[in-house]
Parts: C-alpha cells; sequence; structure tokens
C-alpha cells in the first residue's frame, strides 16, 4: 500500500508540475525548455527553509513566492526575445540554474541536500494533500481559460502584434503567465522536496524540463484535461512497467516525435479527432 | 482657440530616419475632428511609416505627434490605442483560433483587458457579444458570426478587420489600405461602409492606392512623396497641383505595377 | 603565455563547435527549424569512426565512412521526419527533434552499451610544441586545420558552383529561390547531408581527442550548438562562425576565472543570456 500512495504522490505532483507549464506554453504560447529550474526554485527553498525549522505548511507560499519572482524576472527577460530566440533563452535559464547550484556549497552542491525534516503528515494524508493541491491547479487552469486572462493569452499566443493594437498591454500579461506558472511550479518543487526527502541539482535539469513539455504536448498544448491525464500516466508508466523504466528516455523521446510528427494537438487533439470526425473534416 | 476647434491629432513636423536613411522628412499635418482624410502617395513614400509613427511602432527621431492636444511622446502602442486610436491592418490578422464574433467581442472587452487582475476576475461578455453583433450587422457580415475566420473570403475579412477596429470604440480609425485586395465592386461597397462609419462620427484617416474611391469618399488628402508633404488640401485641388501630377505621372508606370503588386499580396 | 594557451584551447574548442553548428545554421536558414537532433549525427559519426578505425585501422577510411553514412542519415530525417510538418507552427517541428535526438541517444545507449569504445591504435596522440610554449596534441591541430579547410573549400563551392549558389539563395530566401526553380527538396537534401556529414567529421575527430566515444557525447555540443546560431543571429553562416568561436574562448576563459561560480555550460548559457538581452537578435545578425 505504502508503495500505491508514493506513486499516487509522485503522480499528483507531476500533474501538478505538467499544469503549471501548461499555463505558459499551453495557454500564452510562450514555449519554456528550462521549466524544471523552477521546480529546483521551489524545491530548494521548501527544502532549504524545512531545514532551518520552518513548518512545512509555511514553505509552501514562500517556495510559490520565491519561484513565481525568478519567473517574473526570467519573463522579463523573455519580453525581449520572441519563439526560437525565447527557446533558446529558457532552455539556458535551465542550464543556469543546475550550473549555479552545483557550484554551492550552501545548497549543498552536487551532493544536494539531504534529510529534509518531515513534514508531520502521513504518507496517506500527505498523498492526499498533495492531490488536493494539483486538483486546485486544474480548476485554476480551467477557470483562467473561461476568463477574460484566458482570451487574451490564447490570443497572445496566435498573434501578439495584433493583440497589442487592440490596446491591450501584452508584456503584463505575459509576466503574468510566467509568474502564474512559475509559482505552481515552486509549489510542485516544494512537494518534491518533501515527498523526496531528498534534492540534487540534475533532478532539474534538461531532461525534466523536456520530461514535463512532453506531457504537456502529448496531453494536447493547452488542453488541462488532456495535460492532467497524460501527466498522470506518463509520471508513473516507467515505475509500472519496468522494461518502460529501462527506456524511459527511448519512450518519452519516440513518444515526443511521433505525437508531434502525426498529432501535433497531442492526445486531446486524438481524442476529438475520434469524437468528432465531422468537425476535424470541416476545417 | 477653443478646446473644440483645436485638430484631433496633430502630425508636427515629424522626420524618421533608419540607419542613416530618411524616410519621412519634415512633416506635418492635422485631422480635424469628424473628418475623413486620405493619406495618398505613390509607394514608398512614406505612408505606412507615417502610419506606425502615429501608432507609436515607429519611433520618430524628430517632431512631435499629438492626440487631442496631448503628447503622445514615449507611449508604447497599447496606451496610444487605449487614448482613442484604433487601426485596421493592411494585411488581415484575424485570430484564427476564434470565431468571427469572438475576434470582435475580444477587441469590445477593452475595459475589461485593461489589466491582468481586472481580466482574471471577469468572465461574462454578454456585453460584449452584444456590440460585436450589433458592429458585425453593422458592416453586414452577421451571418458569418459563429463560423471561423478561416474559411471567409477576402473581403469578409476584411469587414472583420475594420468591425474589430471598431469595437475599441475610437476617436480616430487608422485605416492601412483597407480597399487592397478587393474587387472594384467589392471596394465601392467597402469605401460607402467607410462614408457611413464617418458620416455616424468616427474621424477617419485612411491610406489607399484606389485613387479612384479616395477622390469620392475623402474630405481632404495630404500627399507624401518621397518621404516628404509635396501637397494638401480638398481632393480636386490636389489632383489639379502640379507636383502631385508630377510624382503620380512621372513615376505613374512603377505606381501602377506596384498597385497591382499590392493587391496580389494581400490576396496571398 | 596563459593567456595566449586559453586563446588556443578556445579556439580548438571553438572549431569543433562550428563544425557541429554549421549544419543547424544551414538547416535553420532553410527550414526555419531548430534541429536538436543534429547532435545525434555527431555521436553518430563517433561511432562509426571507431568502429571503422578498429576495423581497418585507418583514420582516413573511418571518417569517409562516418561523413557518408551521417549525410545520408540526415537526407532520411529531412524527408521522413521535417517535411511533412514543416506547415506546423514552429513548436512542432523543434519538439519532434528534441524527442528524436533523445531517443536517438537512448539507441545508441541501448545497441553500444553506456560505457563507450575506444580506439585500438593510438591516432594523432603525439604532443607537438609550437612557438617554443605552445602543448597541443596532434589531433587539436587537426581539429583546427581541418575545419579550417572544410569550411574553405565549402565557402568556395558554395559561391563558384551552381548548386552552391542555388543552396545561398534559397537559404536567405527560400520562396524566392523557388519561384527562380530552384527546387527545395534538392537543396534541402544537400544541406542536410552537408550538414550532418560535418558533424560527423566533428564526431570523429572529438573521439579521438578523447580516444572515447560515448552515447551522452552529443548532448552538450547539441545544446551549445543552438545557442551558438542562436548568439550567431540564426541564419547566418558567418555569424555562426564568429560566434562558435567566441563561444570557444569565451568558456576557455570563463572555466579559469568564473569556474568556481558557474560551470562550464553556465557559463556558456549565461553569456548567450547576457548577449541576447543586448542585442536581442543575435551577436552577428543583419537587421
Amino acid at each position: 500500500m505504502e508503495y500505491e500512495i508514493s506513486l499516487a504522490t509522485t503522480m499528483a505532483i507531476s500533474v501538478l508540475f505538467a499544469l503549471s507549464l501548461n499555463l505558459i506554453t499551453g495557454f500564452c504560447g510562450q514555449i519554456s525548455l528550462g521549466h524544471a529550474a523552477f521546480l529546483g526554485v521551489g524545491a530548494y527553498t521548501a527544502g532549504m527553509l524545512a531545514k532551518a525549522g520552518v513548518p512545512f505548511l509555511l514553505t509552501l507560499p514562500l517556495a510559490m513566492l520565491v519561484a513565481g519572482a525568478l519567473g517574473v524576472i526570467v519573463g522579463f527577460a523573455s519580453l525581449r526575445v520572441r519563439a526560437d530566440f525565447l527557446a533558446i533563452t529558457t532552455m539556458g535559464v535551465g542550464f543556469l540554474f543546475v550550473g549555479i547550484v552545483r557550484q554551492q556549497d550552501a545548497l549543498g552542491g552536487e551532493m544536494g541536500i539531504s534529510a529534509i525534516p518531515d513534514s508531520g503528515m502521513s504518507k496517506l494524508v500527505f498523498m492526499l494533500f498533495a492531490v488536493a493541491m494539483a486538483a486546485a491547479a486544474a480548476l485554476l487552469s480551467a477557470y483562467v481559460r473561461r476568463c477574460w486572462m484566458g482570451r487574451v493569452f490564447s490570443a497572445i499566443a496566435e498573434d501578439e502584434d495584433t493583440v497589442r493594437v487592440m490596446g491591450i498591454d501584452v508584456p503584463r500579461f505575459k509576466l503574468t503567465a510566467f509568474a502564474l506558472g512559475t509559482a505552481l511550479a515552486g509549489l510542485a518543487g516544494a512537494l518534491y522536496a518533501q515527498h523526496l526527502k531528498f534534492i540534487a541539482p540534475d533532478s532539474f535539469g534538461f531532461i525534466e524540463s523536456i520530461t514535463v513539455l512532453s506531457m504537456v504536448v502529448v496531453g494536447g498544448i493547452g488542453s488541462v484535461i488532456g495535460v492532467t491525464v497524460s501527466a498522470a500516466v506518463l509520471s508513473v508508466l516507467p515505475s509500472w512497467f519496468q522494461v518502460i523504466g529501462t527506456y524511459k528516455l527511448l519512450v518519452y523521446g519516440g513518444l515526443l516525435f511521433l505525437m508531434m510528427r502525426f498529432s501535433p494537438g497531442g492526445m486531446a487533439a486524438l481524442v476529438k479527432r475520434i469524437f468528432h470526425p465531422d468537425r476535424w473534416g470541416a476545417k | 482657440m477653443s478646446a473644440q476647434m483645436s485638430p484631433l491629432l496633430s502630425v508636427g513636423a515629424v522626420t524618421v530616419q533608419f540607419d542613416g536613411v530618411t524616410a519621412i522628412s519634415d512633416v506635418s499635418f492635422d485631422v480635424n475632428q469628424g473628418e475623413l482624410l486620405g493619406l495618398i502617395g505613390p509607394n514608398g513614400a512614406g505612408k505606412t511609416t507615417m502610419l506606425r509613427v502615429i501608432t507609436g511602432v515607429v519611433r520618430q527621431t524628430s517632431g512631435s505627434v499629438r492626440l487631442e492636444g496631448r503628447s503622445l511622446e514615449g507611449l508604447p502602442t497599447h496606451l496610444r490605442i487605449r487614448r482613442g486610436l484604433a487601426l485596421s491592418q493592411q494585411i488581415v490578422r484575424p485570430f484564427r483560433d476564434m470565431s468571427v464574433i469572438d475576434n470582435v467581442a475580444l477587441a469590445a472587452g477593452a475595459d475589461k483587458t485593461v489589466s491582468p487582475v481586472k481580466a482574471l476576475l471577469h468572465t461574462g461578455r454578454e456585453r460584449e457579444l452584444k456590440i460585436g453583433r450589433d458592429l458585425l450587422s453593422r458592416l453586414g457580415i452577421e451571418r458569418h458570426a459563429d463560423e471561423s475566420p478561416q474559411i471567409q473570403p477576402m473581403g469578409i475579412l476584411k469587414r472583420l478587420e475594420l468591425a474589430r477596429a471598431l469595437a475599441l470604440a475610437p476617436k480616430l480609425l487608422l485605416l492601412d489600405e483597407p480597399l487592397a485586395g478587393l474587387n472594384s465592386k467589392e471596394a465601392r461597397l467597402l469605401a460607402d461602409t467607410i462614408t457611413e462609419i464617418n458620416r455616424s462620427g468616427t474621424t477617419v484617416v485612411m491610406i489607399e492606392h484606389n485613387l479612384g474611391e479616395v477622390l469620392r469618399i475623402c474630405h481632404r488628402l495630404v500627399v507624401l512623396d518621397n518621404g516628404e508633404k509635396i501637397a494638401e488640401g480638398e481632393p480636386e485641388a490636389v489632383m489639379n497641383n502640379a507636383t502631385v501630377r508630377a510624382a503620380y505621372l512621372g513615376s505613374g508606370a512603377a505606381a501602377a505595377t506596384q498597385a497591382t503588386a499590392g493587391d496580389q499580396h494581400a490576396e496571398a | 603565455m596563459l593567456f595566449v594557451e586559453l586563446i588556443a584551447q578556445g579556439l580548438i574548442q571553438g572549431s569543433i563547435y562550428a563544425l557541429i553548428a554549421l549544419g543547424l545554421t544551414l538547416v535553420y536558414g532553410l527550414l526555419r527549424i531548430l534541429h536538436v537532433a543534429h547532435a545525434a549525427f555527431f555521436t553518430l559519426g563517433g561511432y562509426i569512426g571507431v568502429m571503422v578505425a578498429n576495423q581497418t585501422g585507418s583514420l582516413a577510411a573511418a571518417i569517409v565512412a562516418a561523413m557518408i553514412i551521417a549525410g545520408i542519415g540526415g537526407i532520411l530525417v529531412f524527408r521522413l521526419c521535417y517535411q511533412p510538418i514543416l506547415h506546423q507552427p514552429p513548436f512542432v517541428p523543434l519538439i519532434a527533434s528534441i524527442g528524436l535526438y533523445i531517443a536517438a541517444e537512448e539507441l545508441f545507449r541501448i545497441i553500444f552499451g553506456p560505457s563507450g569504445l575506444s580506439y585500438k591504435y593510438a591516432f594523432l596522440q603525439d604532443q607537438v610544441v609550437l612557438f617554443g610554449f605552445l602543448r597541443f596534441k596532434l589531433a587539436e591541430i587537426a581539429v583546427m586545420l581541418g575545419s579550417a579547410v572544410i569550411i574553405g573549400v565549402l565557402s568556395l563551392l558554395q559561391t563558384r558552383t551552381r548548386i552552391g549558389v542555388a543552396c545561398q539563395a534559397t537559404v536567405s530566401d527560400p520562396q524566392m529561390a523557388e519561384s527562380f526553380g530552384i527546387s527545395l527538396q534538392k537543396v534541402g537534401d544537400i544541406n542536410f547531408f552537408v550538414g550532418s556529414a560535418l558533424a560527423a567529421f566533428a564526431g570523429v575527430m572529438v573521439s579521438v581527442l578523447n580516444n572515447m566515444v560515448e552515447p551522452t557525447m552529443g548532448s552538450v555540443p547539441s545544446y551549445k550548438a543552438l545557442a551558438i546560431i542562436v548568439l550567431g543571429g540564426l541564419g547566418s553562416v558567418r555569424g555562426t562562425l564568429a560566434a562558435a568561436l567566441v563561444l570557444g574562448v569565451v568558456e576557455s576563459f570563463g572555466t579559469i576565472y568564473l569556474g568556481h561560480y558557474l560551470d562550464r555550460n553556465a557559463i556558456a548559457f549565461a553569456f548567450l543570456i547576457l548577449v541576447l538581452m543586448w542585442r536581442p537578435q543575435g551577436l552577428f545578425a543583419r537587421t
């Protein structure tokens, strides 16, 4: 039972993390190849605070705050560059994060931080708590989609110059997307640190950024349900099937490629195509 | 001079240089309240650059742009739009993932999109949909309200672009070649629509190559050539002006071919 | 003297980067795709190089085989993977490419084992001393000379031959070139062949330099090469060459003077981000 509870916790954290990227990349169209850095910022913030004796529940908002603040800074940088330049800049941010943390003895350097103090929750309660956080993120995403902010986001994703001549302050909306998305990633990171009780720089590198991107892309960029399902499934697949565990990256890489090659809209588009073939044809 | 008498838009001695090349040289003109002004000239005259200076996409090297007597200096594009400008772009760019009505409604929601916080706190858009439907029917394309812009012909898209600009309830509407890419019948109908929009109180500045329609509907013309203002005044007087004739006839062949090229571009 | 040594080391590293980044630039210029999977041909080149060299005992044969096989592989990737999704928004081919690269890296690991292979014969391992104080491995000099010669020959071909001119025209304006009757298919094939062959050459040279190939040898150069073409202004061949050399030198100085605060990759990307904040269109872009 303990194993299943741990798996469910992993799943919930992944869903939360994937939804956080979906806000930035899916809703607002700003591609990020370095999102794991913000998971890392949240994890390190929460881990260090917990070791300093700060109670678990208090570490969460602080982790969100620090990750969100850094997110806004990266967001400011991203305002200067677009599309392909943005993709590479965010990738650079990811490498920079790992590169800096690795060299900081205060952050445990290469070895990371271990023996993070317990939250005081039982495993089961912690799992339920993580699931509740993921559910809250899903509800928030669904709400954002429906409100005026979501409409502006999707317009920015399509053509930001035109949004500008509609009198909309594009930079502020982009920064908001970055702030929301990176703060949620920080929350996911704080839960991650508490779940594993051990964090190291390599857990927040490029591969992790790509993994979360593949969850978003496979689910269907922008689709809340699609991303939730794909993050849940992809996060536990390697643990369920040992074969997949060994070839985890081959499966991720292959899926990423095949999805883009044959269904760029992800699972969400596939499902739509199967249930509404007429609508697909009418395009 | 009282506030009502002062011009709505005042362009004062604007010069624009790109890498040392002068695109606009010391151009001044006013746009009066309620006017329909044509900004014309051969291709490469600097008309579109002038429009970009007004909307703040291009920064002038020197000179000033004032709206209702207030300088627009240093304001980014979106704030100029909020001061009362609206732009209908030459190459139509609807949001293809939204329906026609959603495109217009998004523009109509300006008071809800003024800041992210406000946008986050509002979901309803009955008012904006109603404004959108009214505008679409005013422009005669309400039948296509719920369709995707992707399947619409150029004539509809030009009107959608116009509807979206009008949804901002502008004081001054800037039109960049609204008739380009339309056949002569469509162009005439759209020119009539523009006249109606102007009559119902919106001041309009329009860049246009279709001189026939320009002469038919514009109250006043400003003519640019090689970045300089060469004439200004009532359409007939301007077209009889020797300098204007020379500019158009001298480069007459070039202007004609470029105008067709522009049309093809817009259709592509 | 340290100064000169650091510059020399930087230029050696830079010329390896240049070989890899050149193919990326060719692809980007033509298709506007960030071809992450390009680095797979660097790794593939290394593996073929080791295997052929160990079989035949000839480094030349190894280089030729690696370049030809990688070149053909490049054409296949172009036709099977990219061509069908070129009309999609740019993130689609980008993510497809990342997926392809990750899968390829895993395939190398599964097929050749995680620990890597090394050369049975010692190629170009002798030390030479230049100007009395600069020590090089022969392989390092070969890398520099090799890149210079290959890039020189390529630029001659590009300006002196019909197909070269066609390629150049297509890279700078694909639509215009097509309306002049240049076949995008053909130019695409050539670009992918040449780019992948160059990456394979770099792969062989690096494997000789380190006397080692391993599945992950392409990952760092692949991300670096992306940074380089962005620095170079995306799609500009000269910009790419200059950016590669600049980055090599920045890194070699950075690791000495900043190594305590940042690792080598972080230095490269910190440099990239700083440059982009100053010039969002890259160092050498024509405005």
